[in-house]
């Protein structure tokens, strides 16, 4: 057991704890960007950082494991000034086309700016324009929106031995891109889509056909039958606010009918099957 | 039959026939004096004295006169030359003395010829270490006070007995030969020129630590370094001196080379273990460090190439020995790569706590041009300048670090009146930026946008805001970069600002460059008193803005004249004005 | 080979020891190169054979003073041991007729440092 103290309150935790976990026990919000629970802290965005009392560095809390006796300040105005500027700079090599971008209302680095409060560009804008790879049928990778926090190269490499992924270049011109700067459907991408899901911007983004689905349902020419995952019906309840688990096949079927798919089939018809067999 | 030599320079700055002529002058007294078959006058190239008049300097006594007159001739004769005894208002009292320990052995062993270094000491260090056993090792090299030579000076016993003092039985030894900073050779010359005690040293780490295994990190830049330092481990190997049971003893260590393909942050220890291991060379989070997790996860102990070279010299002699040279904090000696506007650029050695003035002055001979000396920069692109009124400041690593730039791997670039501050501000950023591995935001993106913000500056397109958000983003690489190139891109802006604030205030005020290196603030015209209409600088308009003929003479266009300065460099009657 | 021990090294060394002998050193690390030492240091190997003067030619590192490369230092018995600086193929020639044959220092090439080394 360790025990030390954040902002004064004391906490105790396991040995190997990082500051941003012991925070989280004692409900202090330490501002994160690049990382995400599920994987190991690249370290790459500096947003988290925190002082530690006897030194004048600004430690990253997301890597930094608490140690016995630290008395950690998470919030002052030399940190607030030191992580709204890494966030300027950030935003500054980001465009500005939320309206337009996918992941809208769903961006982690446009919650942060309004967490942040902010209203202004204090850093002129440099975007290097690197052409969208929408090759495959799944994925847009849209490089100009990276913030290269590395957790789709981390997924893709460490957790999913895919290697599809990779940075390359350096500095200012480096992008995350497949390996080798190949089109992703060249590359060894097997489209599971962990990137995209852990992607924390519009940096990798499913391809969306909602429009063209309009269009087809609309043409009366068109015959339209949909068919559905097994997973859907419980996913959909999730993105509609109902609790983690909820069973929406009904209401699904329903909702499909009324979109105008003429019949709806279902995928978890033939996998029962299978299993019966 | 000759007894003594003479050897005569007239240092004074700008003189060309001084030596010349006092050489005829004294060789013509000689005569007088019936001497001439037994002194011997020689002209010198370098006298290794600087600004002190005539300098005479008489072997084997070995005695040095400076600021010699023509009529301290007939003494000189009479008193030292006939009777050997020195005349004491004449003696040269060198302010500061170069004080070889790392370099002993460059350029005066074979570094191809592992005997030879025997036969220099060579490998006793390694034997009595072995005989030591490590903590006692290890206690020499904490009790000596060696800190690291690599940059950030942390204490080389601390490291040592912190990595074995990590369980494992898999250890590992580098030796960090990745020199990246502009202007720094110091490694190199130390591979190239006395690669076995370097070999020797880390062999004594390797065994202090428990590790069995070593590599050296050179950069392919080096190919004489890798082949001598190859060379070395062969024969190293060939004597047994590398490989199993080294000296008979308990003790096997393997050395081999890997190497780096050319990147700057693979220098940072972090990057170079990933580097190591086949993985992209970025760094990466510290803790864990490496004396607890570093090459394939074991403990690992990275020390530079000259930290290295001084471990033999301090086993040998003892602790002691090495800690009287040096200050309070900063122990021995330091290796520093003068360059620039330096008369002698090249590699000395002095004791630390030497005074910059006396490196610059007394040993560099002053500024080659004999212009005004503007700063000198030491810690290359992690560093800062030291102007003028701060060279009294003794070298050692805490006084480089308050006065806003740090001692860094050795190197110093003297600048002049010529130089102006923000390009050399300009030139180091860029450097930085060019080499930031681009992982962590602050480095990547704040780096990118203080270059911007200081090319505006040096094209005349700034305001004084622009120097608080300059101050703004150093602020933010130097706390929240992830590794030391980004936390220490920003000094050189920072050191600059803080001592010649001045100059970016002319540039972005006044739109004037004081040194005229800024060429878009710069405006050319012809002098018509001086111009000799020859037209050369018309041929050599890439943008063909001078027009005219031999009979009216020449004018620039200024709309259409890009700045290039090709004219002003290129007339000889210095018709062409820069202002 | 069998491996060394504590008393070979100070066989080897007393081998290699020979203080008073003649020898010429050339600066061979890059700075040195860079400056036509390869050169000079033929030009040396080629007019001590011609005059058949029994001085040990050795290439070294370097001694710091690379802006005055290619430095060649020259320790002939009863002479003082100087080094020369800038020296290029013919000057390596001369020092071999002059210095080492004739008992003569060669004007405007001697450079000297003030410096302690440690032993
Ligand atoms: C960007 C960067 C580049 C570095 N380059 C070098 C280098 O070229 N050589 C070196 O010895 N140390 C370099 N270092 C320092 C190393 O990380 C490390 O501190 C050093 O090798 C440790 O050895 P020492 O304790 O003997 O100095 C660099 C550090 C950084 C942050």
């Amino acid at each position: 057991m360790i025990i030390a103290t954040i902002n004064g309150i004391p906490v105790h935790v396991a040995e190997g704890t990082t500051i941003l976990e012991a925070a989280r026990q004692v409900q202090v919000k330490i501002p994160t960007l690049c990382h995400h629970p599920d994987l190991p802290p690249t370290a790459a965005c500096g947003i988290c950082i925190v002082k530690v009392q006897g030194s004048n560095k600004m430690l990253r809390a997301c890597c930094t494991p608490i140690e016995e006796g630290m008395n950690i300040l998470t919030h002052d105005p030399e940190i607030v000034e030191v992580r709204r500027t890494v966030l300027e700079l950030i935003l500054s090599n980001h465009p500005n086309d939320c309206l337009k971008c996918g992941r809208n209302q769903s961006c982690e680095l446009q919650n942060l700016a309004a967490a942040f409060g902010i209203r202004e560009e204090l850093f002129p804008k440099f975007i290097s324009g690197i052409p969208k790879d929408d090759s495959t049928n799944a994925f847009v990778i849209d490089p100009d929106k990276c913030i290269h926090c590395g957790r789709c190269i981390e997924i893709c490499q460490e957790l999913q031995q895919v290697w599809a992924l990779s940075f390359l270049g350096r500095g200012f011109s480096s992008r995350f891109a497949p390996a080798a700067g190949m089109r992703l459907v060249e590359s060894p991408c097997v489209e599971c889509g962990q990137c995209s899901s852990h992607c924390p911007t519009g940096a990798i983004f499913e391809l969306d056909e909602t429009v063209k689905v309009w269009q087809k349902l609309q043409d009366p020419d068109n015959y339209c039958v949909v068919q559905i995952a097994p997973s859907v019906r419980v996913a959909i309840g999730e993105a509609f606010g109902m609790p983690p688990g909820t069973n929406m096949t009904g209401k699904l079927y329903t909702v499909l009918r009324r979109l105008g798919f003429k019949a709806v089939f279902d995928t978890s018809f033939a996998a029962d099957v299978t299993v019966m067999e | 039959m000759i007894t003594k030599t003479v050897l005569i320079k007239d240092t004074t700055p700008g003189s060309t026939s001084g030596t010349k002529e006092f050489f005829d002058v004294f060789t013509a007294a000689l005569r007088e004096s019936k001497l001439a078959d037994e002194i011997r006058l020689v002209r010198a190239a370098d006298i290794g004295v600087y600004n002190h008049g005539i300098v005479l300097k008489i072997l084997p006594d070995n005695i040095t006169y400076a600021n010699v007159q023509h009529h301290d001739i007939k003494r000189i004769i009479g008193v030292t030359l006939k009777h050997g005894n020195p005349i004491k208002d004449l003696l040269y009292q060198p302010r500061a003395y170069q004080l070889r320990l790392v370099l002993k052995n460059c350029g005066r062993i074979d570094p191809e010829s592992i005997d030879d270094y025997i036969a220099h000491d060579g490998y006793r260090a390694l034997s009595a270490a072995l005989q030591a056993g490590p903590d006692t090792v290890i206690r020499e090299i904490t009790a000596s006070g060696l800190r690291g030579r690599g940059g950030g000076g942390f204490p080389t016993g601390l490291k040592w007995s912190m990595t074995r003092s990590t369980p494992g039985n898999e250890k590992y030894m580098i030796c960090n030969a990745d020199e990246g900073d502009p202007g720094a050779y110091m490694d190199r010359s130390v591979l190239e020129g006395d690669p076995h005690a370097v070999i020797e040293g880390m062999l004594i780490a390797g065994f202090a630590i428990g590790a069995s295994q070593g590599y050296f990190y050179i950069r392919a830049e080096y190919p004489l370094a890798i082949e001598r330092v190859q060379k070395a481990i062969d024969q190293a190997h060939a004597y047994g001196l590398v490989g199993e049971r080294i000296f008979g003893s308990d003790f096997s260590m393997d050395l081999e080379i890997r190497l780096g393909a050319g990147a700057f942050v693979c220098g940072e220890e972090t990057a170079l273990i990933a580097s190591i291991e086949g993985k992209r060379g970025t760094p990466s989070p510290r803790p864990p460090y490496p004396s607890v997790k570093g090459l394939w996860g074991k403990p690992t102990c990275i020390n530079n190439v000259e930290t290295l070279a001084n471990v033999p010299s301090i086993i040998r002699n003892g602790s002691a020995w090495f800690s009287r040279i040096g200050t309070e904090n900063s122990k021995g000696t330091k290796v520093f790569a003068v360059t620039g506007k330096v008369r002698n650029s090249g590699l000395i050695e002095v004791p630390m706590g030497t005074t910059l003035r006396d490196i610059v002055f007394e040993i560099g001979g002053g500024t080659a041009s004999g212009k005004r000396f503007k700063a000198v920069q030491t810690g290359g692109p992690s560093g800062g300048v030291i102007p003028e009124h701060l060279l009294d400041t003794p070298v050692d690593y805490d006084n480089l670090q308050k006065l806003g730039s740090i001692m860094g791997s050795g190197g110093m670039i003297v600048m002049d009146e010529d130089d102006c501050m923000v390009d050399i501000a300009k030139f180091y950023l860029k450097f930085c930026v060019d080499e930031s591995c681009g992982k962590c935001a602050p480095c990547r993106i704040g780096g990118y946008q203080m270059l911007n913000l200081l090319e505006n500056i040096s094209r005349g397109n700034a305001t004084l805001e622009d120097l608080e958000r300059l101050r703004l983003i150093a602020k933010a690489m130097q706390k929240a970069s992830l590794c030391g190139l980004g936390q220490t891109a920003a000094n050189p802006v920072l050191s600059t600002l803080r001592y010649f604030e001045d100059e970016y205030r002319e540039h972005i005020l006044n739109r004037r460059c004081p040194s005229k290196k800024c060429t878009a603030l710069l405006q050319f015209i012809i002098d018509r008193s001086r111009c000799k209409k020859c037209g050369l600088c018309a041929r050599s308009c890439p943008e063909k803005a001078i027009t005219g003929d031999k009979e009216h003479g020449y004018t620039i266009d200024t709309a259409r004249c890009i700045n290039c300065g090709m004219c002003f460099e290129t007339c000889k009657f210095g018709a062409v004005e820069r202002n | 080979m069998a491996a060394l021990t504590a008393d070979d090294l100070a066989a080897i060394a007393s081998r290699i020891h020979d203080q008073n002998a003649s020898w010429i050193r050339v600066g061979m690390s890059t700075c040195g190169i860079a400056a036509g030492a390869e050169r000079v240091y033929a030009a040396l190997e080629d007019e001590l054979q011609r005059q058949g003067a029994g001085v040990q030619l050795k290439k070294c590192g370097c001694l710091g003073m690379c802006a005055a490369e290619p430095l060649v230092e020259v320790n002939i018995a009863g002479m003082p041991r100087v080094i020369y600086c800038r020296v290029d193929e013919a000057c390596a020639r001369d020092i071999v007729r002059g210095h080492v044959c004739g008992g003569k220092l060669l004007q405007d090439y001697i450079i000297d440092m003030q410096s302690e080394d440690a032993s």
